[in-house]
């Protein structure tokens, strides 16, 4: 079995994480918030299932962290962030975390950093077929369908997915003072995923991928003790594609990806008389060239063109955006002990130039036969205002300025991998500090206090830590992984306005000081056994941190057995989540389930 | 070679046995985590209320002398509280709804009355009335069936009408505390006012509509027929309605909440059914709200960033204010109904307490300043809160 790490060290002084495709294997039939929310240290914010979820990366809110899927971003331009309750697990292979500035190779304005969902060929597959089918409680039924098959220049993948839940838990009612069954939570999902990989001789590699997604679901309400409920609906269509051309000779090589997004959004309340559709096209280009014919220097020129179109019924008329990035890396090679990179970005926005953004990141190896890496770097990242923010009808203002981050970042990473393969250990300890300014709030105005409107008003100050240690270690027949992530965030409201306002010095709301998750699983004779640990400290509901949610523990149990007949394998999971059956809450008054099963069965043929 | 097991059992007793010790410690602190978590985990506050003293204790409050804060809460947080000033202490009691009741009060609490012995607070998005003792404010019956109730007021002391934003007037019994009757209106209606054997009512006109399709306008109700008598139109969204001291109606209109036209402050007969007066406010120079008036009846307050005083005989409207708003979000506004003082609410930023300040009527300088809960948004005053 391949050992692989999970921290990139390699990586001139930025940090960056993989999850592979098998440390997702547990997660198939989840969504993306509940395997972050385990495995990584971004943390989540989960209203209910069924509901919202967004993350909070390095303590900056949620529109600061951009997913993408294969490099292209998967943010709605009109709310600037992603629901991660509505994007499966199964739609990718492998995740790639890219802390704080080094998001910054992929796009500017991701203050916390990157979630980048991968997908890439292996050009030794021949055929792999598999079907896996979930039960869960709640009314859960997630099956999921792949087909990868190819040469060794040609390779197919299909996916498909399909979700269908009620989410119609037992929870305790705190105004009713009973347990009641959540209504109204329901969830349809299904998608599609075609991905075709083309090599062309040794030098030509051309890829294809088109996604289509459809997302269903009933919105809960909040638990307020109402005996009314005014359904509300929410539905999304999506479809994404992708084609991507990379040209590799021996000194240099060129890439072209250009990316087509067409979402469609309908929000429905009755009782509000709301019935809005929400239509956006992005078009997205990016070039890259790079060129390493001196030695030990590589640069990297490239130019990013996006085109944003929205057609809302909650804006007048049609709203577009054209952004055109200059792009450039430069990566120098010192010696063996030192390497750096700088990347520098320059944004034309819309006939505008917007402020310039320079990094710089250093790596230092100081020994030769010791894995282990000093990083550091110190960047600037500006984030434009949503669509939303904006123009939104009556309330947005399009006089907004883009958001500032000034920050520095450094760590250390470590890895011992024995002799013999059968021990391996990496641990990495890193820390930030970084400076938002102009960040945008939205806030009732003292003239018309029933107007909302955004303002560049706020300023945040995020520091913090991460520790992670992982561990592989191989016994006999009986392998043991671990892994581990510590996080501390103190993010501080720093300015205000407003006469009577406590919240300076504060920390944000609902962002813990302290998080940790850890996983421990044996492997033994096929069989898998996996225990996973989440503990999310205290979060503020109240930005004078006169109110909290109380911290929690979670513990999630897996069990797992495969059966080899040939060419087939048979794999049977039980997962127990919420073993203890902690009532808890993430949201306020927003209901958490407790105790709950999903039995997987999964055939695959592979050859 | 063939397997040993033996030697495999060794192999792992041995070396995995100091990571089973671990395995079983982790077991066990676990096994004492989830046993600490029994209760709920639920919001918290960082300093708790003290626990109400038990019944008899001369030192409880009672809620007979003082001002109910209606802090609304966010909405959809479902965090409404309930803050109590008593006058003849100054004592303030925050979340009284809560450490009475053991939970929360629910989502958007819009306003409050009294009856008697007993308080209605008007939940908006939990559709509820909750009636509460005045003795201890513990609730005695929850009142349902509205759709996004606002405002309530007493025809008598048998029935009271309460306004919805989605449709209709709900008429409850106040015997059975059940809403026994919906006057069809087909819009969403806001303030209410006794005046003789009428309800003043105003209306906004329909629901998630730009003003230029809504019809704004005041419905008079005969009390005795629950039956819409006449109308009188309006300026945009008329929010709220008092009556002076010469039995005219004034009514403040916003004018849109897109801006559609000047806001006004309109004044009615109600023996003519006419608007006689209106005054109206240079654009772009905020949106007036929380029309009030003094215990003399002579005096009108209202909200426009500031808070401003405007005697009701003036010929023109107050070109300052009688307390400017200098950073403050104010938002909600009372004149206690004895000694005249203005009472104004500041939700500063809306995530976190709001603060109330007791300012003179004479100079506008603030004489007392207490802290409330989540948006401060309106006052009720007890009927001998005098002190």
């Amino acid at each position: 079995m391949e050992v692989r790490a999970n921290l990139v060290p390699d990586n001139s002084g930025y940090k960056k994480v993989m999850f592979d495709s098998l440390i997702l294997l547990p997660y198939r039939d989840a969504d993306l918030s509940t395997v972050l929310s385990q495995i990584s240290t971004i943390f989540i914010k989960s209203y209910s299932p069924g509901s919202l979820a967004t993350t909070s990366f390095r303590g900056t809110p949620a529109n600061h962290t951009q997913v993408e899927w294969n490099g292209i971003s998967l943010s709605n331009p009109m709310l600037g962030q992603s629901d991660l309750s509505q994007i499966p697990v199964s739609a990718f292979d492998e995740i790639e975390v890219l802390y704080g500035a080094a998001g910054l190779t992929k796009t500017s304005g991701a203050f916390g950093g990157v979630v980048n969902l991968v997908t890439n060929p292996d050009w030794n597959n021949r055929i792999h077929a598999s079907l896996a089918q979930t039960v869960a409680s709640f009314d859960n039924y997630t099956t999921g369908l792949g087909f990868i098959a190819g040469t060794s220049s040609f390779q197919s993948h299909t996916r498909l997915n399909f979700t269908s839940t009620l989410n119609n838990f037992p929870y305790y009612d705190d105004f009713t003072m009973e347990t009641v069954t959540q209504h109204n939570a329901a969830v349809l999902q299904y998608g599609i995923t075609e991905e075709a990989f083309l090599k062309i001789g040794d030098k030509h590699l051309l890829t294809g991928r088109v996604w289509y997604s459809y997302d269903d679901r009933d919105v809960p309400p909040v638990v307020a003790g109402s005996s009314t409920y005014y359904p509300q609906k929410m539905l999304n269509k999506t479809l994404r594609s992708i084609l991507e051309y990379k040209l590799v000779e021996k000194l240099w090589n060129f890439s072209f990806k250009t990316a087509l997004i067409n979402q469609f959004m309908n929000y429905r309340n009755d009782s509000m008389k709301i019935n809005n559709d929400h239509i956006y096209y992005s078009w997205f280009n990016s070039a890259r060239f790079t060129y390493s014919r001196v030695k030990n220097l590589t640069i990297k020129p490239g130019l990013d063109y996006t085109f944003d179109d929205v057609k809302s019924d909650a804006y007048a008329g049609i709203k577009t955006r054209n952004t055109l990035g200059l792009y450039l890396e430069v990566s120098y090679i010192f010696n063996s002990h030192i390497k750096s990179r700088m990347i520098l970005r320059e944004d034309y926005l819309d006939g505008k130039f917007m402020p310039f953004i320079p990094t710089l990141g250093l790596e230092y190896k100081p020994f030769n036969k010791i894995n282990l890496y000093l990083n550091a770097n110190a960047s600037r990242n500006y984030r434009y205002p949503s669509l939303n923010d904006l123009y939104w009808d009556q309330w947005g203002n399009p006089n907004l300025n883009p958001e500032f981050d000034k920050g520095i970042d450094g760590g250390i990473t470590f890895n011992y991998p024995s002799a013999n393969g059968s021990f391996f250990v990496e641990t990495a300890a890193s820390g930030y500090y970084s400076w938002m300014h102009d960040m945008i709030v939205w806030n009732p105005l003292i003239a018309n206090p029933s107007i909302w409107r955004p303002q560049n008003i706020s300023e945040v100050n995020a520091r913090g830590v991460e520790v992670s240690m992982n561990l592989k270690w191989k016994i006999s027949k009986l392998q043991i992984t671990s892994a581990n992530n510590y996080t501390f965030c103190r993010s501080t409201y720093e300015k205000t306005t407003l006469a009577e306002d406590q919240s300076l010095g504060k920390q944000l709301i609902y962002i813990p000081e302290n998080t940790f998750n850890g996983t421990l699983s044996l492997n033994c004779w096929n069989f898998i056994a996996g225990y996973n640990l989440s503990f999310v400290d205290n979060r503020y509901t109240s930005s004078d941190n006169q109110t909290y949610m109380p911290r929690y523990v979670l513990s999630n149990i897996i069990l797992g057995k495969s059966f080899f007949l040939h060419t087939f394998v048979v794999s049977l999971q039980l997962k127990v989540n919420n073993v203890f059956n902690v009532d808890y809450q993430s949201v306020k008054n927003w209901p958490m389930p407790g105790r709950n099963y999903a039995l997987t069965v999964k055939f695959e043929f592979k050859r | 070679m063939s397997l040993n097991v033996k030697d495999i059992k060794n192999k792992i007793i041995h070396t995995v046995l100091p990571g089973s010790r671990l395995l079983s410690f982790i077991c066990i602190l676990l096994l004492l985590l989830a046993g600490c978590s029994k209760d709920p985990i639920r919001e918290k506050p960082v300093d708790p209320p003290s626990p109400p003293p038990p019944p008899g204790d001369t030192t409880r409050v009672t809620y007979k002398h003082g001002i109910f804060i209606i802090n609304e809460g966010n909405y959809s947080w479902a965090n409404a509280s309930v803050t109590y000033i008593d006058n003849s202490t100054d004592s303030v009691y925050q979340d009284i709804y809560q450490s009475a009741n053991n939970h929360g009060l629910g989502d958007v609490a819009q306003s409050m009355k009294i009856m008697g012995n007993k308080g209605f607070i008007i939940v908006n998005n939990s559709n509820r009335i909750e009636v509460v003792s005045l003795t201890d404010f513990k609730t005695i019956t929850s009142i349902t069936g509205f759709d996004s109730p606002r405002y309530l007021e007493f025809v008598d002391s048998s029935k009271a009408y309460v306004t919805n934003m989605k449709k209709n007037i709900s008429v409850v019994d106040l015997k059975s505390m059940t809403v026994v009757r919906t006057i069809p209106t087909p819009y969403w209606t806001e303030n209410l006012l006794h005046y003789g054997q009428f309800m003043f009512v105003t209306c906004i006109g329909s629901f998630n509509e730009p003003s230029a399709d809504r019809k704004a306008q005041v419905y008079i109700i005969d009390t005795r027929t629950d039956m819409i008598t006449d109308s009188i139109l309006m300026g945009k969204e008329p929010v709220s309605i008092t009556v002076d001291r010469k039995d005219k109606i004034w009514v403040i209109c916003s004018g849109g909440y897109d801006n559609f036209e000047a806001p006004t402050l309109k004044r009615i007969d109600p023996q003519l059914m006419v608007v006689d007066k209106s005054f109206t406010f240079p654009v772009q120079q905020g949106v007036p709200s929380r029309l009030c008036i003094n215990p003399t009846g002579d005096t009108l307050y209202f909200i426009n960033g500031g808070v401003f005083q405007m005697p009701a005989n003036a010929t023109e409207l107050p070109a300052s204010p009688l307390i400017p708003a200098n950073g403050h979000l104010f938002y909600g506004l009372g004149i206690h109904p004895v000694s005249g003082q203005v009472y104004v609410s500041d939700a500063v930023n809306y995530v976190q307490s709001g603060y109330i300040f007791k300012c003179s009527q004479s100079n506008g300088q603030v004489i007392e300043t207490y802290k409330a809960g989540r948006i401060p948004g309106s006052f009720c005053f007890t009927s001998s809160s005098a002190k």
